[in-house]
């Protein structure tokens, strides 16, 4: 099954079976949930000064270890200019990945419709497609977290017993890597 | 949007006929575990413009080294592009080139 193909002028065409766009949607909204988690201020702030002054932008770095790999210290050497560097950027960080997810749930339809058994089908301008690549990278860093995947452990995930835990997740971290896999493909056809 | 990456991000001055004012500063991209190979590379050529064997032989070292040394330039421009690769879900830092 593929589920990316190159089409004229950068075009990609999509096409997802219902069930895998339903889940897709799923996780999506989830990132953008833990996106919007423990913003300083998430309210915003009606003082023109105090907005211009940036009070309100954060500075400690994220407590969950999830967005923590989403929104990672650019200054590890320097810790008072890694929270210059969060205060200035982290708030643009977060809504650029928050408006790349909102650009893969804008092609998946809204949830509450009734999911027929046709197959999902459209198109991805290159532009699209990035913010796609991004989104789905996102995802599979929040996920591999949460499962706690780690670089010398490859043979113990592929050795994981089918009634683990875990295993409906790592499934799903596997699904969203051959779905990356063949985006950068169709993109770079 | 702001870090969303796209032909005007690569309107640098061209550091040999430019005198730096300051000490060069490098972005750096580290190892992970999750990041695919394929995409690492995708990355630097999309966001950087780097030719693809120049884009692959950078993937290979962050692979086989834990990092490298992705771009140079001034403070600002790091910033932008440390910003940049985060969006993309890469894990990088800057700090000055002789740290």
């Amino acid at each position: 099954m593929t589920v990316f193909r190159a089409r004229r002028k950068g075009q990609i065409a999509v096409e997802l079976p219902p069930y895998a766009a339903g889940l897709l949607a799923s996780l999506v909204r989830q990132l953008v949930e833990l996106l919007s988690d423990g913003e300083a201020q998430a309210t915003g702030s009606s003082d023109p000064l105090e907005a211009m002054l940036e009070f309100s932008a954060p500075r400690d770095s994220p407590q969950d270890p999830a967005l923590l790999r989403l929104l990672p210290d650019a200054r590890p050497d320097d810790p008072e200019a890694s929270a210059e560097f969060r205060r200035f950027t982290e708030r643009a960080l977060r809504e650029a990945k928050v408006a790349d997810a909102l650009a893969v749930l804008d092609k998946l339809g809204d949830p509450h419709d009734e999911a027929g058994p046709a197959d999902l089908e459209f198109e991805l301008t290159s532009v699209q497609a990035r913010a796609w690549m991004r989104c789905i990278t996102d995802l599979r860093l929040t996920l591999a977290e949460r499962l706690g995947i780690t670089a010398d452990d490859a043979e113990l995930w592929d050795a994981l017993a089918p009634d683990d835990d875990r295993m409906p997740i790592y499934e799903i971290y596997g699904w969203l890597s051959y779905l990356l896999e063949s985006l950068i493909d169709a993109v770079q056809r | 949007m702001t870090t969303a990456p796209d032909a005007t991000t690569v309107e640098r001055p061209d550091s040999a006929t430019v005198v730096q004012p300051e000490l060069p500063w490098i972005t750096l991209v580290w190892d992970d575990p999750v990041n695919l190979m394929s995409y690492v590379a995708f990355v630097f050529a999309d966001y950087f413009h780097y030719s693809k064997p120049k884009a692959s032989r950078l993937m290979m070292q962050v692979h086989n080294d834990g990092k490298a040394v992705v771009s140079s330039g001034s403070r600002e421009e790091m910033e932008r592009d440390v910003q940049a690769m985060h969006s993309y879900g890469l894990w990088a830092t800057l700090q000055k080139s002789d740290a």
